[in-house]
């Protein structure tokens, strides 16, 4: 982006739902519209015409939008691994850690979308990634992949579309307001890029928590 | 309450949340831990169940359609077999904000997703 640009850009960049201030937005030349640019573990919601992109190796995305008013979004994440957690007395269970973060990260997004408006019977859903990358050991795109599909039939949110699997990483273009998906497979010369944030998201799953604060008013 | 399960099975709980899958999972644990799990799927559903039977504890999810987590607890208040039983919620919200809300609606404590199987279950015995 031209520095000479940016204020021009920001006075009609539309305002970003509250809560997600911090995500990058840019003018698309190509499109001729506003995207926003989400990474792993970020999500985006929006009621404008706007494209939501991102860059998925084994990671999923979830774009879901309510078809009758034009409201979605896009989430971007995987499951952690489990090698962490193998002393947990509940892993392998329904309620096992990589189930825990990947419902949470569904449920951030669908309730951010009905909060704008979105009814859960309107919801289309399309979904995204899960490829297997060649200098990846484990199949995490496969865990992945299945984990998305259980959520998706136990919420009975039928998918719309999809593209998952394969042995590439992939640019995902998605248009709430339309519902329209672009993927383009990523040739092999800008696998390590992906390979090396993949890794890196790999790393800090590992450290987080997951589990989200309690607190107990009164007594 | 006497520790040990024969007494812990009567303990009932409602949960209520629009996710069939949220259900699943904190249901799944609660059960786990001994407890019979009564299940709504928003507030309203909740608060029907609620008329016509009592429980020993509520967790309920916040943003739900037809009937939100604070208006049923604001309603549960009203009821007199709900007027004091512990209500917790089980959200993926966690501003001081929402908190606070929660509070003066009425809710005993406060749950964010995502849960921690082993913490929940600890969480319900001491308040049980």
């Amino acid at each position: 982006m031209q520095l000479k640009n940016t204020s021009a850009i920001y006075d009609c960049l539309p305002q970003a739902l509250p809560g997600f201030e911090n995500i990058n937005r840019y003018w698309d030349h190509r499109h001729n519209i506003y995207a926003a640019k989400i990474v792993q573990g970020e999500y985006y919601v929006t009621t404008h015409n706007e494209i939501i992109t991102t860059v998925l190796g084994s990671c999923v995305s979830a774009c879901i939008r309510d078809w009758k008013i034009g409201v979605g979004g896009m989430n971007h994440f995987m499951l952690p691994a489990d090698s962490r957690y193998k002393s947990d007395a509940w892993r392998d269970s329904p309620v096992d850690t990589a189930a825990r973060y990947g419902n949470v990260a569904m449920e951030r997004l669908i309730n951010a979308i009905l909060a704008h408006g979105g009814r859960r019977e309107n919801l289309e859903v399309k979904v995204f990634g899960g490829g297997r990358l060649l200098n990846i050991a484990m199949d995490i795109g496969r865990d992945n992949i299945d984990f998305i599909k259980k959520y998706l039939r136990t919420e009975n949110l039928e998918i719309r579309a999809e593209d998952l699997g394969g042995e590439y990483p992939r640019k995902l273009e998605y248009f709430p307001a339309t519902g329209r998906a672009r993927v383009k497979k990523l040739l092999k010369t800008h696998n390590d890029t992906i390979y090396r944030r993949e890794q890196s998201y790999i790393e800090t799953l590992k450290h987080i928590p997951v589990e989200g604060g309690v607190e107990l008013f009164g007594k | 309450m006497e520790p040990g399960g024969a007494d812990r099975k009567k303990i009932k709980i409602l949960l209520v949340d629009d996710s069939a899958s949220m259900r699943e999972m904190v249901g799944f644990t609660l059960k786990s831990g001994g407890y019979e799990v009564s299940q709504a799927t928003d507030g309203v559903e909740a608060l029907a169940f609620a008329r016509a039977h009592q429980v020993n504890l509520v967790i309920t999810d916040i943003n739900m359609p037809n009937m939100d987590g604070f208006s049923l607890i604001r309603e549960l208040r009203k009821l007199p077999n709900y007027k004091y039983i512990p209500i917790r919620t089980l959200t993926t919200e966690d501003s001081a904000d929402k908190k606070q809300q929660g509070q003066q609606a009425g809710a005993t404590g406060w749950i964010v997703k995502p849960f921690d199987p082993e913490h929940l279950l600890q969480t319900v015995k001491r308040v049980l």
